[in-house]
């Protein structure tokens, strides 16, 4: 039986007379009749669900209003109780605790840690325990509601729905995708999902249906009254169209349905009575309608595993191809990007392979002396605030999983569980709980089986354990291992085979890691091509590989094109429509580095004597040709050692920019520009001394920070780049810094400069409070802060050894503090 | 309903440090190339309401019917005389935030050209906004826009300006526990609304087309209702200045 929820409650208030700007939950406590006489107007009119008046009773937005979290929404619950009371209502209405958004936001978008936003919850879900349900509404960041149902679920065992609020585009404010809202939830056991807010039934009906192929779970509608009059705030919708147009969507999974801003009684009981009625007569649906609906139904059967971010869903309707460069492993830059703390590198890492194609990023970070579980996190933080597309979690150790899956904004892939029975018993009970899917390695105690048969079955063994653990089938994936072939030339077509055994008799999908097959072979690409064709054939649909070769790319466009997943061409043609052949395009003249006239002078004028190559990545630096930087010194590494490079043609470059800058004839863009021809030319020489084993030469450590509070950081970022560009290590302690962690930086660096950056009056306090905390530990170093409302005059006001007017200016503190050139 | 249009580069420029200087070919280019995906990732979206001016003290400002306090004497002397006060609430959307981040990692230049493309287009969409309550209310003049953080006009205020507007809701703007804006590319502000039927005529009247709209010294740069008080001769002066 469909659910008649309640409607809107701010409407009543504010015909009440609540002032905008005002706390509705005071009225609880200061208004208690009003209150239960809204609720008993919507039990009469036929709710069978009342939701209490505690949208916004949490802990933030309650704070300066005298009152406790657990004073408001106990009232509130009493109210609403009360109300069931008066109305002879008893058992058949249920009292739903009503939690909206917190109003400040989760990082990356705001200050606040998904810890906190827990907390938050937490509080208000143990303060309306006497609730019959709990329900989240007007949600619109995936990660804040994947909060607040860990809490709800962890803190109560009353049943949790959740429905979210999203605009025309079929996203939320914060970017979430129906598809993606739809895997996450069902993924944390929610028991119903949907739609309230923003729209009237007419515009969301289209995203009704888009959900209701997502999925099975029961889905709630509490739709608006249409769309507010911009001048008068009235509503569009009345009454009686309001539940004709929720009528005609009810055969869509719709499980209870209600009203939200502009409903009154009145649209509630014109809604019961549609209702009622569809549920004795059946949907009137016209032949057009019909069709429309066995057309969704058949896709809703037919939904394929998905994953995802907030963002963005991936559905296995086709195969897919998981990035492989997020791995320490055979990868001497990236290991030093782990030990080093280099974000940025693991950042650029994920971005150029997204950009290649990547539907899904592998995260692999264990390494020697790593705390693997601080890493996993952190990167995962990182990457969720740029990268658009699904993680896969790759570890076995269930600790570091466990902290992963808590985190991670979307449903991810665990990469991964084996046929040994420790493995199944730590790592599917957290698969099941997050709701991930899950890679299955087929081997377990003995190791990796010889013949395809039995690591078949070890594949059998792991979907049942699986399944006993209540995980969907749609869920797992299976990984058969790819052997090396220079070692194990005859076990390639048993892992073939496998892979073949496990699509046709578990009709599970294939996973393989494809680059290992070449290992110690020449021209790895041609094996690894080969074999990957072989495998897609045999029902590989998740390769991981790397997405940055080109060749490999190629070879899942054009299987997608010949097995028809690519439909009229359409990806393949968009790929390839410009292909030049390699021979050709090396063929052509590179314009870009010739070197131009009248430069010469400007070199010789500040004493450099320098090959032409040499010249030429000079100009570059100076001209800002951003392509070049790490083509030219790639070309000079061949002659040329890193530190003559950096000591005798980036920096002296810089500084010809640099000089211009000061003078007024060069503006920042040009600045930074030049600024990132050496930044390209840098990644190269890092690279370069990585794989040789010799560590960069450091002309002095900085830590910077923007500080406390404070979350507006492009100004801190861009003389990071300038440091960095000039030779020096930049520890980048990121935003919103906790003045401890600058204090603990400085120290365990041992530094001699601190960076603090602020952008706004209300933040030079923490400044100032951070200055004080290093000059109270006593340590050795000096501090130059910057940002937009800083001065000379306040600098040395809150006690700052430099103030720096901008980026430059702070890589010439740097060195002279450092005393170097 | 405001509409995205091209951004104002020399704006734009202008936050970087350019001044009046425009900008060599490699940065327009380079800026040209950063505007598709900006405004892909702009969902501009607003939120304001109008209310009565209650009580303008020397250091308090009440608006009837909001639960909204102005404390100070910036804002009491930026509405003096104003027979309603704008609450308003604007913002690129989280993709911007989302968009710069993705370049700071990506291309530092980008970044720096996109974030300073990105404040111009939030202000063109506050002209936008403000031209359509011109439109609605073509009786009054409106000054310029004075956000909580300016003068003496506590940044704390944040909040509760977001609330008066719904902000959570309707355009999914919150602020940080540092009170600030969040997505980043937002702005809040309080525009002053004077009947012009109320003011004296000798102030509007008999005034040389050159001449800064109604002779305030300084000219409108130095007046709060700007160049925006509808008389024809500022129009024209606004015209020479964009």
């Amino acid at each position: 039986m469909i659910k008649i929820l309640d409607g809107a409650m701010g409407t009543q208030l504010q015909q009440m007379g609540l002032k905008p700007g005002g706390i509705p939950e005071m009225l609880n406590l200061t208004e208690p009749d009003k209150i239960i006489a809204i609720h008993r107007a919507y039990i009469e009119a036929g709710a069978q669900v009342i939701y209490t008046n505690t949208f916004g009773a949490n802990r933030y937005k309650v704070r300066r209003s005298g009152h406790s979290v657990q004073e408001l929404i106990g009232a509130a619950v009493k109210n609403a109780k009360e109300a069931l009371l008066q109305s002879g209502a008893g058992e058949d209405v249920k009292v739903a605790l009503d939690l909206g958004p917190i109003g400040a936001l989760i990082a990356p978008l705001g200050d606040l840690t998904f810890e906190e936003a827990y907390d938050i919850f937490a509080e208000q879900v143990r303060a309306g325990q006497d609730a019959d349900w709990i329900v989240l509404e007007t949600m619109t960041d995936l990660y804040e509601t994947k909060a607040a149902v860990l809490a709800a679920k962890e803190n109560s065992d009353k049943p949790v729905y959740v429905t979210m609020t999203f605009e025309p585009n079929g996203r939320t404010f914060t970017g979430t995708s129906i598809a993606s809202m739809a895997l996450t939830l069902e993924g944390l056991g929610v028991d119903g999902i949907g739609f309230n807010c923003s729209l009237g039934p007419l515009e969301l009906a289209p995203m009704v249906k888009e959900l209701y192929t997502r999925t099975k779970l029961p889905i709630f509608f509490k739709p608006n009254a249409g769309l507010p009059d911009p001048l008068t705030g009235q509503y569009n919708v009345d009454a009686k169209e309001f539940a004709e147009m929720i009528a005609t969507l009810l055969p869509y999974g719709l499980a209870a349905v209600g009203g939200c801003c502009g409903t009154t009684p009145e649209y509630i009981r014109a809604l019961s009575q549609a209702v009622r009625k569809f549920e004795s007569e059946g949907a009137h649906l016209e032949k057009e309608e019909e069709k429309e609906y066995e057309e969704l139904t058949k896709k809703r059967e037919a939904c394929p595993l998905g994953v995802c971010c907030a963002s963005q869903a991936v559905f296995l309707d086709r195969p897919r191809v998981i990035g492989e460069r997020l791995n320490p492993t055979g990868k001497k830059r990236f290991q030093q990007a782990l030990r080093e703390q280099d974000m940025d590198y693991i950042l650029q890492q994920a971005l150029s392979q997204v950009e290649a194609g990547a539907d899904i990023l592998d995260v692999n970070v264990g390494y020697p002396g790593i705390d693997e579980k601080e890493m996993m996190c952190r990167v995962i933080r990182a990457l969720q605030a740029v990268v658009d597309v699904p993680l896969q979690i790759d570890s076995n150790d269930p600790q570091v999983l466990a902290a992963a899956l808590r985190i991670y904004n979307g449903k991810p892939i665990v990469n991964s569980v084996n046929g040994e029975e420790k493995s199944l018993a730590s790592i599917l009970p957290l698969v099941k709980r997050y709701g991930a899917a899950v890679v299955g390695l087929t081997l377990d105690e003995n190791g990796i089986a010889a013949k395809a048969e039995e690591r078949f079955a070890v594949a059998k063994k792991i979907a049942d354990r699986a399944a006993l653990c209540g995980i969907d089938k749609k869920n797992l994936l299976i990984d058969c291992l790819t052997l090396t072939a220079s070692a194990e030339q005859e076990a390639v077509a048993q892992t073939l085979r496998a892979v073949q055994l496990v699509r046709d008799r578990l009709g599970l999908p294939g996973v393989l890691g494809v680059s290992n097959i070449s290992f110690g072979l020449p021209y790895r690409e041609l094996v690894n091509t080969t074999f990957l064709t072989m495998a897609l054939q045999n029902g590989l649909m998740l390769p991981i590989l790397n997405p940055n070769s080109e060749a490999m790319m190629g070879v899942m466009r054009a299987y997608r094109l010949l097995m028809n997943y690519d439909k009229n061409a359409v990806e393949y043609t968009d790929a390839y429509k410009n292909y030049v052949p390699a021979a050709k395009a090396e063929a052509a003249p590179l314009a870009a580095a010739q070197k131009p006239s009248g430069e010469d002078a400007a070199a010789k004028k500040i004493g450099l004597e320098l090959s032409e190559e040499a010249m030429q990545l000079y100009y570059a630096v100076v001209r800002g040709l951003a392509s070049e930087g790490e083509r030219l010194a790639r070309q000079l590494l061949e002659t040329l050692a890193p530190m003559t490079i950096v000591n005798q043609i980036l920096i002296p470059a810089l500084d010809t920019v640099g000089d211009g800058f000061e003078k007024g004839t060069i503006y920042l863009p040009q600045l930074i520009l030049s600024a990132s021809v050496v930044q390209g030319a840098f990644a190269r020489i890092k690279e370069y001394l990585a794989g040789s084993g010799a560590a960069a030469e450091s002309k002095g450590k900085v830590v910077l920070a923007t500080v406390k509070g404070d979350i507006h950081d492009i100004g801190k970022n861009i003389v990071k780049v300038l440091l960095e560009n000039y030779g020096f290590t930049v520890i980048d302690l990121g935003r919103d810094v906790e003045i401890e962690a600058v204090v603990l930086a400085a120290q365990k660096h041992e530094v001699k400069l601190i960076g603090l950056s602020a952008l706004m009056t209300t933040t030079l306090g923490s400044m100032e409070q951070t200055i004080a905390a290093v000059r109270k530990a006593g340590l050795d170093c000096r501090i130059v802060v910057g940002g937009a409302v800083l001065t000379q005059e306040y600098a040395d006001r809150i006690g700052a050894d430099f103030y720096a007017k901008d980026a430059k200016e702070t890589v010439d503190i740097a060195r002279k503090v450092y005393g170097v050139s | 309903m405001v509409q995205l249009k091209p951004i104002r580069m020399e704006e734009a420029a202008r936050y970087l440090g350019y001044g009046t200087t425009k900008p060599d070919e490699v940065i327009l280019s380079l800026m040209k190339e950063c505007e598709a995906p900006l405004l892909q990732a702009c969902h501009p979206a607003y939120s304001y309401g109008i209310f009565d001016v209650e009580r303008a003290g020397e250091e308090l400002v009440l608006l009837r019917d909001c639960a909204l306090q102005l404390p100070g004497a910036d804002i009491a002397r930026h509405l003096e005389g104003c027979e309603k006060a704008v609450i308003l609430a604007a913002t690129l959307g989280a993709n911007v935030d989302r968009l710069l981040r993705k370049l700071q990692v990506s291309s530092m230049p980008k970044a720096l050209l996109t974030d300073a493309m990105a404040g111009a287009a939030i202000e063109q969409i506050c002209d936008d906004i403000q031209e359509e309550i011109r439109q609605q209310m073509p009786l009054y003049r409106q000054t310029w826009r004075f956000s909580p953080g300016y003068g003496d006009l506590p940044l704390s205020l944040q909040e509760t300006v977001l609330s008066v507007v719904e902000a959570g809701k309707r355009i999914g703007l919150s602020v940080t526990k540092g009170s600030m804006l969040s997505p980043a590319k937002s702005v809040t502000a309080i525009i002053g609304l004077q009947n012009m039927e109320q003011i004296s005529g000798a102030l509007h009247l008999n005034v040389p087309e050159e001449a800064a709209g109604c002779g305030t010294p300084g000219g409108c740069a130095s007046c709060r209702f700007g160049a925006s008080c509808g008389l024809s001769a500022v129009k024209k002066e606004k015209q020479g200045e964009v």
